[in-house]
């Protein structure tokens, strides 16, 4: 991939927690104007790491980006508070905590702040289409978040992060609680967004059938590191990606827990 | 009869200091250990403004409320601004050291004797009869009314404006308002505005009523345990609070002693956090955060 055209690079990025703890180190990815970039990686790798970087800490976290750089739109934007990032169009569905609870579902999308010179009837409009795009949401619309189911919410943060007007969303599980045919259709409309609005996607998945299906690039995660990248075609091929990411065995018969351990292992060395 | 009046009266007070803790509490989960401070200031710089503009009490008035606003902005942007995002003790710390800072100034600048904001002014607080042997003072009656537009306009501000709603995202989920593009100072600052405005407003009501020195601080410390009862994050709670406090203590002088008025809010805070810790209408989980 080209330096041009990418919309968000990250350069040997390195996050240390609590100034001990390195999540993640020496992480490079592009993502371009308009695709969809998978990030994919098993528990503890690194991804809601790798997405609250680029989307900031606040001083709480006890987070930093220590090394490396976020390139955003031809500008760097590592540690600078959330809300900053957040109005040079990058939206988040986070992993957990996506909804404001103690507010209504209305007053969930109200809150969100709508890209700079939207007007009010504009704003509206658009709370409205979020509405259309989810019916379930429309009937909850006077209850409070924190009574919706899982998927309710998930429902509730993808419409509330388009709200703001995003070049770039970031999606930590997409598919989490969600059913399979509203994944289906989740994923269906972030390929019409993309479309429509020039939308770029970088999407976190623990399922690598969801992720590949849509991404036009992927990145594999482990421990920290990025391992492998490739078009979703390549990293299907791949036999490693076949046997941990989508179930199947790498030819004959599946192989034992010890063996991932071992692959886990191998990657943490020679990864 | 007269007791209900009383009553309604010390509510009024109550509620209105409660609502400065709650505001930036419920905003900000920091608490504003200097509101008692802040309401005294207030009253003095009405107190000043009074003596400046003797002839037009109106532009006086409406002085001092807009410095009350100013006050808790100014006081945001300079102080608890750097705080934000850190940790919640540190900035209750600082109100703390604040609270003892202003304290110390106003002795300086005001001396701490008895001010008269009212005569300054040149207004009467005359009693008003109102009907079965009832009076009260104007101040006392305007105090009541005062009290119930506030919190109106508070309900309303809370429930139906774009910002309303933004700082009770703020409150519950900084990060994701963040995230969100909610800008937090803002969120933060209008709390602090708000609550030293309707902090200011019980203290400037209670100067102009009986005068005010160097003890009305004590009074915003009594007004703590108001919130307390009532649940931290909750302006309802402040208000069943205020009613339960204010009640036990007007009681208690008129059948005890008039001494022990004092103690009675936190006789009553104690009663009160053995049966719930976390407030009549506060939220549960909050209590564990500070
Ligand atoms: N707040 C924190 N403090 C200290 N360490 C943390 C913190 N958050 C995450 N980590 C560590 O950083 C590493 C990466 O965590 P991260 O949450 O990014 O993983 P993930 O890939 O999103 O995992 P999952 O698929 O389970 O969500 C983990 O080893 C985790 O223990
Ligand atoms: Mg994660």
């Amino acid at each position: 991939m080209s330096a041009r055209g990418a919309l968000l690079r990250l350069e040997q990025l390195e996050v240390v927690y609590q100034k001990v703890v390195t999540a993640i180190q020496g992480v490079s990815l592009e993502v371009a104007e308009g695709q969809i970039v998978a990030l994919l990686g098993s528990n503890g790798a690194g991804k809601t790491t790798t997405l609250r970087a680029i989307t900031g800490f606040l001083g709480v976290d006890d987070a930093r980006v220590t090394d490396g750089r976020v390139w955003f739109e031809g500008r760097s934007i590592e540690n600078q508070p959330p809300q900053l990032v957040a109005h040079q169009g990058i939206a988040i569905v986070p992993e957990r905590q996506k909804v404001f609870e103690t507010l209504t579902v209305t007053e969930n999308l109200e809150a969100t702040v709508p890209g700079a010179g939207t007007t009010r009837a504009e704003q509206r409009r658009r709370v409205e289409r979020v509405f259309e795009h989810f019916p379930r949401l429309h009937a909850a619309r006077r209850r409070l978040a924190g009574y919706l189911s899982g998927g309710e919410r998930q429902m509730l943060a993808i419409g509330a992060a388009l709200l703001c007007t995003p070049r770039l969303l970031l999606v930590d599980e997409l598919s989490q609680g969600l059913a399979p045919r509203i994944v289906e259709n989740l994923l269906e409309r972030l390929v019409e967004l993309r479309k429509e609005l020039g939308l770029t996607v970088l999407l976190v998945e623990q399922s690598a059938h969801v992720a590949l299906q849509v991404a036009d690039h992927g990145y594999i995660l482990e421990n920290g590191r990025v391992v492998l990248d490739g078009t979703p075609q390549r990293l299907r091929e791949h036999k490693d990606v076949q046997e941990f990411y989508l179930g199947q065995a790498g030819g004959g018969e599946r192989r034992s827990y010890r063996d991932v351990k071992q692959y886990r292992r191998s990657r943490r060395w020679y990864g | 009869m007269q007791t209900v009046a009383n009553i309604a009266v010390l509510v009024a007070i109550y509620a209105l200091i409660g609502s400065g803790y709650v505001l930036i509490y419920r905003v900000s989960r920091v608490l504003n250990l200097a509101q008692g401070e802040l309401m005294m200031l207030v009253a003095y710089l009405l107190f000043s403004l009074a003596t400046l503009f003797g002839g037009h009490p109106a532009s006086a008035l409406a002085g001092a409320v807009l410095l009350s606003l100013l006050v808790g902005l100014v006081l945001y942007v300079v102080l608890m601004r750097r705080m934000t995002g850190e940790l919640v003790i540190a900035a209750v710390l600082v109100t703390i050291a604040l609270g003892i800072l202003l304290r110390g100034l106003m002795v300086l600048v005001w001396t701490g004797q008895m001010a008269r904001p009212l005569e300054k002014l040149g207004w009467q607080n005359s009693p008003l009869a109102l009907g079965h042997g009832v009076a009260l003072s104007s101040v006392a009656v305007t105090t009541i009314f005062v009290a119930i537009a506030i919190y109106v306009g508070l309900f309303v501000f809370f429930r139906y404006t774009a910002w309303g709603v933004r700082m009770r995202a703020v409150g519950e989920n900084p990060l994701l308002a963040a995230q969100r593009g909610i800008k937090l100072h803002v969120a933060y600052a209008m709390a602090w505005a708000l609550a030293t405005f309707s902090g200011g407003c019980a203290g400037m009501l209670l100067a102009l009523d009986s005068g005010l020195d160097g003890t009305m601080a004590i009074i915003g410390l009594k007004a703590f345990p108001v919130v307390l009862v009532g649940g931290l994050d909750s302006l309802r709670g402040a208000i069943v609070g205020a009613l339960i406090v204010a009640s036990a203590e007007v009681l208690a002088i008129q059948l005890i002693d008039p001494l022990v008025s004092d103690v009675v809010p936190f006789v009553v805070l104690i009663a009160m956090l053995a049966v719930r810790p976390w407030g009549l209408f506060g939220t549960e989980e909050d209590i564990q955060r500070v």
